[in-house]
């Protein structure tokens, strides 16, 4: 199959385009995606160091709180033996440390101070338990903001022993700040942390442990407002897998069977794209992570960027984990993306329409030609008429059509011509032999008639009396016998078949029996013949044909003064030596050839009594014989033709 | 005339078309010449005595053997009579070929009585010119056979030597005595009806005398 060649241009323009716009595209997309995925990251990173840094300045001031009210306990040990006295104190830090959720000061005796924030009855509640020897007495204080004792209870069930306590215990065997594991306050239904730190006698007997409840949820609302991307979040891990910080701090935690409550694990959470962000951390069941990880996964056929690292600065074991979908940093540029394929396309489109339209405005010129040609080359149009606005390469190949179409027309009606000419020149050979048969027939009863009239006058002239009459009548005959005879070998002249061959021969001779054979013929349309040669070398050539181009010349000339009502009906036949050739011209007193008639071209079958060759085998017999034929137009009116024959040698 | 050309001459006339044959002889008869016709060449063959003078007149186109085909037969079996061709095709390179075979005239039909008179009798007067040699030499050679032998050798001497004809020459050249060689030289111009030795070197060449003794 052949496509047009707007086709091809305007696939080739919209193909090209494309490919061009798509590559572009896509290289800028991929830049561009590797610089946002970039930015992700730096993003994860930022919101990774913001949230340890905020989680381990929370958990930093609650201990600074502790450590500080423990080595207050420890520089004024006997005065704060008086439980008031210890209250005020936790109550005061309390109301400074915004971030502390409750203070307690157990002692080894057991007595335990615990100022909290409540939220029923007042600000405050203190609980003190005292023991006096065995007797064990708890007693509530519900107190606000200035110190006020708001209400008292007493709690007389109560089974509260500090020194079984883990913040206790770990203090108590580090003899140093510790933290416990966080935990849900049994109250609030809060997660928190309990950091403590030991109080020592001078001595350095432990006298008890100082410990701080910090809510952590906290952490929770700072995660929540921590702004990683859209759809980002983050998370904090304890070294057991529990998410002890998410931002909605209501899936915190889990009511367990005996009806406590505990943190969710990591792979228990609601959250699935959680649990996908960590199924690694889940699986190889190790909690902490030491360095950064930066990590990639997918969910829900979404692709996710991850950074897992560890809070190092309070020395706690947490793990600090934040993922974003990638799309809330590339979705910008696939939506950009995606903007440019269509825009690539609408380009491509136009481009390719444009293609069409230009290939239309190429190929129309080229078009219009085509249609030329074809009506050209059917005849239907002239090759020489003008071309329409072109190129110039077409203007080029439009010459050589027309150059083409020239010859071939040339070619086509010298052929016709040839043809003609060749059936006419077999007829005219067919009527020399004829003639020539003819010529002995008839001469067979004239040399009869000749030597009968000899005898009669041989005959008459023996006898006597007046034969005068007899005598001329005879002689007449014997003079037309022999006219007869004349006309004969004249046109024995013409036909001898050994002249066909070229050869040298007496022109003159061959004039005049040209002259004799066209006598009649002359006679009969009242012109007059001269002929004037003045010793001419003999003549090389063809005599026979020559002689047909004579006869046809003057013939010619016969008949073009043939309707003339003219009283001078003259043809004048010269011929003359030239250097190396001798030239003939036939001259006529005719109307001379009128301008609007082709010589050379036609054969003229239509003249009455046309024995005659055409022009265009004249010339074509005299140049194969040697010489040239032409038409001498500078004797207008009259017409003159002249044509020349080679000398022998 | 000698009596070797007795008869008066005959023209011969050959030619295929009986209308010629017919007007062509009853012209020439009335014009007083004697006429034989014959319509081919090979009836003119059959009857054609060579002894009889005359001459032909040769249609040059004809069935059979052609004008030109007897004229060679003629000239190859040495019969010389004159030969006039007459022709309706009228060839140049017939005609040439014609007249390097000898014809006296290649005329063209139709040709004008006078033509064809003057060509007869041109032809006529050949004839009788060939026949007078042919007769000339015929009693040259009959006188030339009547010498002695020792006059044919002189006479043989003489003609091809004839810048050396003096008795003295001829003696030493034959070993014979000067005297001996006039005797046999009078002899010889007597037997040959000759009156000089010059006499008979022209008689030698113009009868072509067949000099060898077996000749």
């Amino acid at each position: 199959m052949k496509y047009s060649l707007g086709f091809i241009i305007a696939i080739s323009f919209a193909g090209l385009q494309f490919l061009a716009i798509l590559s572009v595209v896509s290289t800028s997309y991929v830049t561009s995606e590797r610089a946002m995925l970039e930015q992700a990251r730096e993003l994860l990173d930022k919101a990774g160091a913001r949230a340890g840094e905020h989680s381990a300045r929370f958990l930093a001031d609650a201990q600074d709180a502790a450590e500080l009210t423990a080595r207050l306990i420890e520089s004024d040990l006997t005065g704060l033996v008086d439980t008031a006295r210890m209250e005020r104190l936790l109550f005061e830090t309390l109301r400074a440390e915004a971030e502390l959720d409750g203070l307690f000061y157990g002692r080894e005796t057991g007595d335990f101070v615990y100022v909290s924030r409540s939220t029923e009855t007042a600000e405050f509640r203190t609980k003190i338990i005292t023991f006096d020897g065995d007797a064990r007495a708890t007693e509530l204080i519900w107190r606000d903001a200035d110190y006020r004792v708001i209400a008292r209870a007493p709690e007389p069930g109560d089974t509260f022993d500090p020194r079984d306590r883990p913040w206790y215990i770990n203090a108590q065997i580090k003899e140093a700040t510790s933290w416990t594991d966080p935990y849900i306050f049994f109250s609030s239904q809060l997660p928190g942390i309990t950091v403590s730190a030991p109080v020592n006698a001078q001595s350095g007997a432990l006298e008890g442990v100082i410990g701080a409840d910090i809510e952590i949820s906290a952490i929770s609302e700072f995660l929540s407002e921590l702004t990683i991307s859209p759809n980002g979040s983050a998370l904090i891990l304890s070294d057991s897998g529990d998410v002890i910080a998410l931002p909605d701090v209501e899936q915190i935690s889990v009511l367990n069977q005996d009806g406590t409550l505990s943190f969710a694990n990591v792979a228990e959470l609601e959250n699935g794209l959680a649990q996908a962000a960590f199924a690694d951390l889940v699986a190889s069941s190790e909690t902490a992570f030491e360095t950064e990880t930066r990590s990639q996964f997918e969910h829900e056929n979404d692709t996710y960027v991850s950074l897992v690292k560890p809070i190092t600065h309070t020395g706690l074991p947490w793990t600090i984990a934040l993922f974003a979908p990638e799309d809330d940093f590339t979705q910008t540029i696939k939506d950009n993306r995606r903007r440019n394929t269509w825009i690539a396309a609408a380009i491509s489109l136009a481009t390719a329409l444009a293609g069409f339209a230009l290939a239309e405005l190429i190929l129309k010129p080229v078009r219009a030609f085509a249609v030329r040609t074809s009506l050209v080359s059917q005849g239907e149009m002239s090759a020489s008429e003008p071309l329409p606005r072109t190129y110039k390469e077409l203007q080029r190949a439009n010459e050589t059509l027309i150059d083409e179409i020239a010859q071939r027309r040339e070619a086509d009606s010298k052929i016709v011509q040839l043809n003609r000419d060749l059936s006419h020149f077999s007829r005219v050979n067919l009527m020399g032999q004829m003639a020539s048969g003819l010529a002995h027939e008839l001469s067979q009863p004239l040399t009869a008639i000749s030597q009968n009239v000899d005898t009669a006058l041989t005959t008459a002239k023996q006898l006597d009396g007046n034969t005068g009459d007899l005598l001329e009548i005879l002689t007449e005959l014997d003079d037309q016998a022999h006219r007869g005879g004349d006309i004969i070998r004249a046109l024995r002249g013409f036909v001898r078949k050994d002249e066909a061959e070229k050869a040298a021969f007496d022109f003159e001779e061959l004039l005049g029996q040209t002259a004799h054979l066209l006598h009649h013929e002359l006679d009969n349309n009242g012109v007059s013949l001269t002929c004037k040669s003045d010793r001419l070398p003999m003549a090389y050539g063809s005599r026979v044909q020559i002689a047909q181009v004579l006869i046809n010349l003057i013939r010619n000339a016969i008949e073009a003064m043939a309707d003339q009502d003219s009283p001078r009906k003259h043809i004048t036949v010269t011929a003359q030596a030239k250097s190396d050739e001798i030239e003939v011209w036939v001259d006529d007193t005719g109307p001379g050839i009128s301008p609007d008639i082709t010589l050379f071209k036609q054969f003229e079958t239509s003249k009455p009594n046309g024995m005659g060759l055409g022009l265009a085998i004249c010339r074509t017999i005299v140049e194969a014989n040697g010489g040239k034929l032409w038409h001498d137009s500078n004797h207008a009116p009259n017409s003159r033709f002249c044509f020349t024959l080679s000398k022998e040698g | 005339m000698s009596e070797g050309t007795g008869s008066s001459p005959t023209v011969f006339l050959v030619d295929d078309d009986a209308r010629i044959l017919q007007s062509l002889s009853r012209a020439l008869q009335k014009r007083g010449f004697k006429v034989e016709t014959f319509s081919s060449a090979e009836k003119f063959l059959e009857t054609y005595d060579p002894a009889q003078p005359g001459c032909l007149v040769l249609d040059y186109g004809m069935p059979g053997l052609n004008g030109l085909d007897l004229q060679q037969h003629l000239v190859s079996t040495g019969i010389s009579i004159p030969i006039i061709f007459i022709s309706g095709h009228g060839g140049i390179p017939e005609s040439v070929q014609a007249m390097k075979a000898g014809a006296i005239d290649f005329l063209e039909k139709p040709f004008r009585q006078p033509t064809l008179v003057a060509c007869i009798e041109t032809a006529f007067a050949r004839d009788l010119n060939l026949r007078q040699k042919a007769a000339q030499n015929q009693s040259a050679q009959l006188r030339y056979q009547a010498l002695t032998a020792r006059e044919k050798e002189i006479a043989r001497f003489m003609i091809s030597h004839p810048s050396h004809t003096s008795s003295k020459e001829i003696g030493r050249a034959l070993d014979i005595s000067p005297r001996t060689v006039d005797h046999h030289r009078a002899s010889i111009l007597s037997k040959m009806q000759i009156g000089s030795v010059a006499e008979l070197i022209e008689l030698s060449l113009s009868s072509s005398l067949q000099l060898d003794d077996g000749g």
